[in-house]
């Protein structure tokens, strides 16, 4: 196991040299890109990577050029996972035979893919991933939609969104089921490790990556990703909406080791209101008209039993 | 780490799926990522056990789904190492998507495709639909007609799928229960002159190596991705032949067997001749002496390459004949066959007259029996007799009900 | 890079990201790299701006916000000082200007026509409202 890279502070953290290069095609304002780079720059180790098809693979590696400065593999919309996991094991025979061309590397094996890939398409594979234990990290870049293919819901889109394939309407309000909670489907593979992120908080985040580094075996990481395009808000604002995400507990930070032991590693000092997160965003525009906002006030309920639910399982330690 | 080498006897008798899996541990191969479905899970389950024994270093991932081996397996060969895996029939449907992806990113891979048919209605015994289903996707298929040929084969798919002048995957075919399940005598190598054929893997544009790093599996659009699609077909039409000659001269040295891109049988001074592949080419060879004997001039010639299509070698095998039966073990489902119409395309512009008819036989694992063949080398000879085809160009062979005929 | 024909390039599409070898990369800063033609670190996306962030150094508490939240690498930071903006690759989001903490910003959003000197000269002063 190598030495993980030492990350105080920001001024630290910003002297890192980065893997994945601008010029990309992401949109401008994606955190995508964002998640990536605070992944990427956790550690100095030679890296293995690979997206499955999404936002992140087809803005990224479009022929003649490439914005990763590690060696990257894409092959389809839901083998991403297996994909590394093939790689990681070609390492371990290579090793075994004595055939790596440099030995003495400590390489890491991460595998970016969207909900769409990991929730839906990619659901099988990444599991068969987990459970065979391969030495890699997943990370999820969540952004609750396909956004890639503009728009439509996946298993990860919230109750009330609005997405293509679940549109508002006259007589809809939207997505009608509500997300799947993959940190914990992950953790109950009894991975050593799984945790959800925020590219806001990056110390949290790095500090889970460096954690997932430094683990023997499978790692998932579930990453929030404000999308400017389908969450509909001013690409400006995309670290306001991923503060708007913690600090209303839609997404808590907390990580899950060794398949039950659960730490909420952030606790917001002022919990904001869902309804100010909802509000920041246009896909959820429709549930402010009077007929809906019963639907807010469900929204808050859910997110509060939620926190409850994590607050009981960190201190039951079970 | 070492392993042991094990010592073959001189002939072993092995079923096609023991000699498969014994040339991939010949082959030293560095991860196999597989899933089990009959006809060929043995030849994975050799592989563990090998490795479990002690006869070979690498991994071997079992995976949760033939999708999944076969997205293993690009992951590993993009790494840079020898990579290997098996399937059938509704495995090899699954693994469709993935067989284009390897292809397409020009990674060296031998699949072990024991034929059998696609469901529905399910069935675990062998015809050509999963074969024929593969054959646009960008691989070489190599095709044995027994285990000799799938032991054999598999030397030569390593050695021409990892050329850097070639870097395509390869299909090792063999017939499902027939080859696969049935126990005959195989001449076998040495270990170490198993490994000296097939030689150590050379990477290439291999992830692994960290002061180059590589991106691999691209997004090209309209600008570049007919480009790089024309690029891979001018290899498999170009250099891949070539490198399968070389192979099999190489192997005939080594081995003193003779395997050719396309395999005559009794074709020189043929009036009629049948055209098919896998254990049917055995069953025709026998009936065609045997239509000598009763004076038919009868002659059988079996693709060993069905992709890249060995478009003139055929041509020419079958320059002097005067009927031609092109028999497909597939169910075409709305077209003539796929060997007719592969036929037909090679010979159209040359200065044959020779009469094509096509045949569908052996679905689901079907018997074609002698005498299917028998009245079907009878029929060639009546087309050559009357100068003109005097049957429908497809017929059913071997099929309940009434005769069944197209076209 | 020119339209190549199909015989000219790399099969399976592969792209190199470098020139040759290079040894430590997360060790070595882009100014030190040997990028390939292939890199999109070599290519421009200026083109996609309508706005674009103007950096005024003398406000610039070296916080790095601006560097950890852009998402187009496009904060230049060295020896944990920022020491600018890669025009080539920002995009113009504007989230580097929404994370400086600083009062007056350090960072300010101006039309892509807009002339840097003069929108320097014309800095707002500190905003005795704002926290
Ligand atoms: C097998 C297959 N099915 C469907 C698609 C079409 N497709 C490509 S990307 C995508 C959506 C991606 O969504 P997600 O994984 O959430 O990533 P995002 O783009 O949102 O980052 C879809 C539906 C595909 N490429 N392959
Ligand atoms: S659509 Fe969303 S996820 Fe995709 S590139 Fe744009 S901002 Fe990023
Ligand atoms: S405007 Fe956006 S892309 Fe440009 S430097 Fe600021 S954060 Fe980066
Ligand atoms: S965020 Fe503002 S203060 Fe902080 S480093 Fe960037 S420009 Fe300077
Ligand atoms: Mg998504």
């Amino acid at each position: 196991m190598s030495e993980n890279k030492n990350i105080k502070n920001l001024k630290e953290f910003s002297t890192s040299a980065d893997r994945f290069e601008g010029a990309n095609l992401l949109c401008p304002g994606c955190a995508h890109s964002i998640i990536v780079r605070e992944v990427l720059n956790a550690t100095n180790d030679d890296l293995i990577l690979s997206a499955s098809t999404g936002c992140l693979e087809v803005c990224t590696a479009v022929y003649p050029y490439t914005s990763w400065d590690a060696s990257w593999i894409h092959i389809g919309f839901e083998n991403g996972s297996t994909a590394v996991a093939g790689a990681e094991s070609m390492y371990k025979a290579l090793k075994t035979k004595g055939r790596l061309k440099q030995p003495d590397r400590n390489p890491k094996f991460v595998s970016f893919a969207g909900d769409g890939a990991s929730y839906d398409i990619g659901f099988q594979w990444i599991s068969g991933c987990m459970e065979r234990g391969h030495n890699i990290m997943h990370v999820v870049l969540d952004n609750e939609v396909y956004a890639n293919t503009g728009g439509q819901r996946s298993s990860s889109t919230p109750i009330g969104s609005s997405a293509t394939t679940s549109p508002e309407g006259r007589r809809s309000y939207g997505e009608k089921k509500n997300k799947k909670d993959m940190v914990s489907i992950m953790a109950s593979h009894n991975i050593p490790y799984s945790a959800q992120v925020a590219p806001n908080k990056w110390k949290d985040m790095v500090k889970k990556i460096q954690h997932g580094f430094s683990v023997d075996g499978p790692v998932f990481i579930n990453a929030v990703s404000p999308c400017t395009t389908e969450w509909k808000f001013d690409p400006k604002d995309t670290m306001h909406l991923a503060d708007l995400a913690t600090d209303s507990l839609v997404f808590p930070l907390y990580e899950i080791i060794d398949g039950h032991e659960l730490n909420i590693t952030y606790r917001p000092k002022t919990v904001v209101p869902v309804e100010e997160y909802l509000a920041a965003q246009g896909r959820f525009k429709h549930l402010f008209k009077d007929e809906y906002k019963h639907l807010i006030k469900e929204w808050q309920e859910r997110v509060d039993a939620k926190w409850a639910q994590l607050n009981r399982r960190e201190e039951a330690r079970v | 780490m070492a392993f042991d080498k094990m010592e073959l006897q001189k002939i072993e008798v092995w079923d096609g799926n023991r000699a498969a899996a014994q040339a991939l541990r010949q082959s030293q191969v560095d991860v196999v990522a597989a899933y089990p479905i009959t006809p060929s899970t043995p030849i994975v389950e050799g592989y563990a056990k090998f490795l479990a024994d002690g006869y070979i270093e690498g991994e071997f991932v079992m995976v949760e789904s033939e999708h999944a081996a076969m997205s293993g397996c690009i992951g590993a060969a993009a790494a840079g190492g020898r990579v290997a895996t098996a399937t059938s029939s509704q495995g090899y449907a699954l693994m469709v998507e993935t067989l284009y992806q390897a292809s397409g990113m020009r990674l060296p891979i031998v699949l072990n495709v024991v034929n059998r048919a696609l469901a529905a209605p399910l069935n675990v015994n062998g015809d050509h639909s999963d074969m024929y289903l593969g054959r646009d996707s960008g691989w070489i298929q190599l095709d044995a007609y027994c285990p000799q040929d799938a032991y054999d084969l598999n030397f030569i798919a390593f050695k021409v799928s990892e050329d850097h002048d070639v870097r395509l995957p390869c299909m090792v075919h063999q017939d499902g229960f027939i080859t696969s399940h049935t126990a005959q005598g195989v001449h076998t190598l040495t270990d170490d002159e198993a490994y000296g054929f097939v030689g150590e893997y050379q990477p290439m544009n291999d992830m692994l190596d960290f002061e180059h790093p590589v991106t691999h599996g691209v997004q090209t659009e309209e600008d570049w991705h007919f480009e790089h699609k024309a690029r891979q077909h001018n290899d498999l039409m170009t250099k891949v032949m070539p490198k399968i000659q070389t192979a099999f001269d190489d192997f005939e040295k080594l081995s003193g067997r003779k395997y050719n891109i396309v395999e005559s049988y009794d074709m020189s001074d043929a009036d009629v001749c049948v055209v098919c592949m896998g254990t049917s080419v055995e069953t025709a060879r026998e009936v065609a002496t045997e239509m000598r004997a009763k004076g038919i001039k009868a002659g059988v010639v079996g693709l060993r390459v069905i992709r890249p299509f060995p478009f003139f070698e055929i041509a020419e095998a079958l320059k002097g004949v005067k009927a031609i039966a092109a028999l497909d073990r597939s169910s075409p489902n709305g077209a003539a066959g796929m060997l007719f119409n592969e036929l037909a395309g090679a010979l159209f512009n040359t200065g044959t007259k020779a009469l094509l008819s096509g045949y569908v036989y052996g679905l689901g694992g079907r018997d074609l029996t002698k005498a299917h063949l028998v009245s079907l080398f009878t029929e060639l000879q009546k087309n050559v007799d009357a100068g003109k085809v005097t049957t429908p160009l497809q017929q059913f062979i071997g099929v309940r009900g009434p005769k069944l005929s197209f076209l | 890079m020119a339209n190549k024909g199909w015989d000219e390039f790399e099969i399976g599409a592969m792209l190199r990201t470098f020139e040759g070898k290079i040894d430590d990369i997360a060790g070595t800063l882009q100014e030190n790299r040997a990028y390939s033609q292939n890199s999109s670190f070599v290519a421009s996306v200026a083109d996609w701006r309508i706005i674009k962030p103007v950096f005024n150094k003398d406000f610039c508490i070296d916080c790095q916000f601006c560097w950890v939240y852009c998402p187009d690498i496009s904060i230049i930071s060295r020896d944990k000082k920022m020491i600018g903006i890669d025009m080539d690759h920002c995009k113009g989001c504007g989230i580097c200007v929404e994370v400086c903490p600083t009062n007056p910003k350090s960072l300010m959003m101006f039309p892509e026509k807009a002339d840097e000197e003069t929108e320097l000269a014309a800095w707002p002063a500190k905003n005795e409202e704002k926290k």
